[in-house]
């Protein structure tokens, strides 16, 4: 899917340019009566016809057949809504087509300027194809009031419309450059080949100029959401690496080989050139893709394809709402098979089994059954860019027994563990394995206090972005700490810190006032504010409890500013 | 539980996607026919070693790469009118035989590349060119094989239960009556059709090379009589191929049903009588109005054989014509540009 996505945007951004490079250079041509140019667009317009048109075209088809396949659901929404847009964008492509025939096949017998004006009739055939795709792509990111109207305009000119639209034309500009340096590479005379490479590298050069505001400008009207999105990805950190070295490579090449020393420039400084441009294209739609996560239409259809209106109704029971389920109802024996069936039905969409893109079995390899089930009732919160998981309780745990038990063969256990079992190791199992191993942390921890530990799992997020700060109970801490560490359990006196609060805080005002400020702060700043009340209000005293009882006011009323317990 | 999906508010009423899906079809077949059935005539033309078929051969290695651009171009407003429509049904059965469907646009890109090369290197090819020709052609009988699969999936919701035991996306309907004579029946039309066109065509090459276009006249008119009379042998074992329910739609069942029937008969009978005296004006004109009152009747079977799964369409509350305007004008204006390119592509020196 993704080959045949990157390379046909890559094509279609260049049908686009490439039509506005030929009609152009062909005017030049014939104002200049530079028969050299002239042969030379002809040549152009043979190598643009069979990749634009051929390629182009069948791979256009290619992702409509793929995304039905593939999210049946969205596709439907897409086509519903769109029908006539998609029409629309229909009928520009046959008159491209026929403008590209005409432009080819009659270069040297039709009439200069009715040549000219097919030239001219392809061009902007390709541009409005270009203005009608923009507005149907930028809808999945960003529907705008399409989400509370259905209208079908207040989808197309959604929020990217405009800045999406300028910036995609100026890299099709650019790519139309990109395409150029293939045939000037075959111009026999040597003074001709050095000034079309250069012409052609003005082409992405001028181009750049305008791709590098309009994409600041389009990252600037995106919601909010979706730039958080953006700071927190893995695989949108990585995109943007290979956008940034691609972009730099890029700017470097055509400077270098096509601008000042057009005599260096050959078939392997071409396919740089390419390859860059494709890497910067391939790693922008990549992020933009990424960014639309957990939604395929943002805010309507999560990228598994539930739509958001029915998640409640789901909540009660999802595989017996699903047609094309075998199992319509969880119980003890046939767990894992239903489990099998959530993983495609929610998981599928994005995660390979075994694959190159997005494995669940390596994803998965540091978890136990009982930190899968708390995982999975949390995963959208902890990781926003992830849908919710949707079902019931039952089903929860069918999908983690499929994922823990089936895939990794670690034990299953649905009744809770009964008798002397340790806490400390059952919240590591909970709280930290579904993401990454119980190595790390004891790595993380060797030749640390116990107060060290315990401030270091409190302000969680400051060793990594993506960690919630832990917020159970003192007694819980004190557990989680001891199991780290390796000390043996210890009897520790477990404070109720949400009787501290309200003794303490509701007396003279709401808790919500407490919840409101302690929102987007660390544990260790909780804790300073309250060690230093005074500040805030002086009619409020500095909490003067113990220890104990700081720690277990700061764990609550962190977990009630973050919403309560989930 | 029935498998079939619900399926999508329609923006407007159904009536204007049916009538634009059975107006755009006929034209994507036409297309696909005189493309099959251009294929063959230069694989019939290259083989015989004489200098004007092989000149013919030469014509139609021309056009060939042209009509398989309209011939994709124009499957792409009866898919798309067809996936409002019939969605919920269709979008299941291309998933059960997805690696198939996904399978056309690979074979799509190498048939299109295959007649490129048979076009640009068929002198410096010579004879060696065959073989790219044969390929191409082997691979457009594919494609009809995938969507004959695909089309008659769709219309049995109960054959989707193969998904539970095929669920990798690797099966075909092969066990559907229908099946082949569908296909046989669609193919078989295309060469009649298609040999009809290059009959037409030939009226393009009459000033450049008489020789040529009496060649392309007398074969083409040749295959549309012969796998006409074929067709309509194919025709009957397709109609009692088709369940009892569906085929007595047209024997009285169903007063349009059986009218377009009787029609279609009428109108096969009267093609093949003025193909007979090489009428080829009139014999193309009746040969389109039979390609419409095909799909018509193609349109019914659909129906006859999805009202026993049929799901309630909700169409929006409010209607909201203002995108259909968008595509009228589109088109209006897409039209007038494409008959000014026509007339200055008429007007050049040499066709």
């Amino acid at each position: 899917m993704a080959i045949i996505a990157i390379t046909h945007v890559f094509i279609s951004h260049f049908a686009v340019g490439g039509g506005l490079y030929l009609v152009v250079t062909e005017y030049q041509a014939r104002r200049d009566n530079d028969f050299q140019m002239l042969e030379f667009v002809k040549k152009h317009s043979k190598f643009f016809m069979l990749v634009s048109m051929v390629y182009g075209g069948v791979t256009g088809v290619g992702i409509w057949f793929t995304i039905g396949l593939i999210q049946p659901d969205a596709t439907a929404d897409l086509i519903h809504t769109f029908v006539f847009g998609w029409a629309a964008e229909w009928v520009w492509f046959l008159v491209e087509i026929v403008a590209l025939l005409v432009y080819y096949y009659k270069f040297d017998s039709m009439d200069e300027g009715n040549h000219l004006k097919v030239g001219w009739i392809y061009f902007i055939a390709a541009w409005l194809s270009l203005f009608l795709i923009n507005g149907i792509i930028g809808f999945m990111l960003t529907p705008g009031d399409w989400i509370s109207n259905n209208n079908f305009w207040s989808g197309f000119f959604n929020p990217t419309f405009w800045p999406s639209l300028w910036f995609r034309f100026a890299v099709s500009t650019l790519l139309a450059g990109v395409f150029a340096f293939f045939t000037t590479i075959f111009i026999s005379s040597t003074t001709f080949r050095h000034k079309m490479t250069r012409y052609s590298s003005l082409w992405c050069l001028g181009s750049m100029v305008v791709v590098i505001p309009t994409g600041y400008w389009y990252l600037q009207v995106l919601p909010s959401a979706t730039q958080e999105i953006f700071s927190i990805s893995p695989t949108i950190a990585n995109s943007v690496k290979v956008g940034a070295f691609a972009t730099a490579g890029f700017i470097v090449l055509v400077t270098l080989f096509t601008l000042w020393k057009p005599a260096w420039h050959n078939m392997v400084s071409a396919l740089l050139v390419a390859i860059c441009a494709l890497s910067m294209m391939g790693s922008f739609e990549w992020i933009r893709e990424a960014g639309r996560r957990p939604y395929v239409i943002k805010d309507y259809r999560y990228s598994n394809g539930i739509p958001l209106v029915r998640v409640d109704e789901l909540n009660q029971g999802f595989l017996g709402n699903s047609k094309w389920s075998v199992v319509s109802e969880v119980n003890r024996d046939n767990l894992a098979q239903a489990g099998d069936e959530l993983f495609k039905f929610q998981c599928y969409a994005c995660h390979t089994l075994d694959g190159v893109n997005n494995d669940i079995r390596s994803r998965t390899a540091t978890s136990t059954f009982n930190g899968m089930v708390k995982y999975l009732g949390t995963i959208h919160d902890r990781r926003p860019f992830m849908p919710p998981f949707v079902g019931t309780d039952m089903e929860k745990k069918a999908l983690a027994a499929y994922l823990i038990g089936t895939l990794h063969g670690k034990e299953v256990t649905l009744e809770a563990k009964t008798g002397a079992t340790n806490l400390g190791q059952q919240l590591s199992d909970e709280e930290c394995t579904s993401c990454h191993g119980c190595d790390i942390v004891k790595e993380w921890a060797q030749g640390m206090t116990l107060d060290q530990v315990k401030q270091g799992l409190l302000s969680l997020s400051k060793i990594d972005e993506s960690m919630d700060d832990y917020a159970g109970s003192v007694h819980e801490l004190e557990a989680l700490t001891n199991f780290i560490l390796g000390v043996p359990q210890v009897q520790c006196v477990d404070v109720d810190g949400a009787a501290q609060f309200n003794d303490e805080c509701v007396m003279c005002h709401d808790a919500d006032t407490s919840f409101a400020w302690a929102k987007g702060k660390t544990a260790a700043e909780v804790k300073d504010g309250l060690l230093h009340l005074s500040k805030i209000s002086s009619s409020m005293d500095d909490f003067s409890g113990t220890e104990a009882e700081l720690q277990a006011m700061t764990a609550f009323i962190k977990q009630e500013a973050k919403g309560g317990t989930q | 539980m029935s498998l079939v999906p619900t399926p999508e508010v329609l923006p407007i009423a159904r009536g204007y996607f049916d009538s634009l899906l059975l107006l755009t079809f006929p034209l994507h077949l036409i297309l696909m026919n005189a493309m099959i059935g251009a294929m063959a005539l230069a694989l019939w033309a290259h083989w015989h070693k004489n200098p004007v078929s092989e000149r013919l051969a030469y014509q139609l290695a021309k056009v060939l790469p042209l009509l398989i651009a309209f011939t994709i171009n124009f499957g792409v407003p009866p898919l798309l009118f067809a996936q409002v429509i019939f969605g919920h049904y269709l979008y299941a059965s291309s998933i059960i035989i997805g690696v198939y469907w996904l399978s056309v646009i690979p074979i799509l890109l190498v048939m299109y590349y295959g007649a490129y090369v048979y076009d640009f290197k068929f002198w410096s090819f010579g004879r060696r060119g065959l073989p790219v020709l044969v390929l191409s052609g082997l691979l457009m009988l594919c494609v009809g094989f995938i969507f004959s699969n695909n089309m008659t999936l769709m219309l049995n919701p109960e054959a989707w239960k193969a998904y539970f035991t095929h669920p990798g996306g690797v099966f075909l309907n092969l066990s559907e009556p229908t099946l082949w004579p569908r296909y046989c029946h669609m193919m078989v039309g295309a060469l009649a059709v298609g040999g009809l066109s290059v009959a037409v065509l030939s009226r393009l090459w009459q000033k450049k090379d008489a020789e040529v276009a009496a060649l392309a006249l007398s074969s083409g008119m040749r295959l549309f009589f012969v796998a006409t009379c074929v067709q309509v042998i194919l025709g009957v074992w397709f109609l009692l191929s088709l369940p009892v329910n569906v085929m007595m739609l047209f024997m009285g069942q169903q007063f349009l049903a059986t009218v377009l029937f009787i029609v279609a008969l009428v109108l096969v009978v009267l093609v093949l009588l003025v193909a007979w005296k090489k009428h080829l004006a009139g014999c193309a004109w009746l040969a389109v109005f039979l390609v419409y009152i095909m799909t018509f009747m193609r349109a019914i079977v659909r129906e006859g054989y999805l009202s026993q799964h049929a799901v309630e369409q909700v169409v929006a509350a409010q209607h909201d014509y203002s995108p259909l305007m968008l595509f009228v004008i589109t088109l209006v204006i897409g039209i007038a540009l494409i008959a000014w390119m026509v007339k200055v592509t008429l007007q050049c020196k040499e066709y």
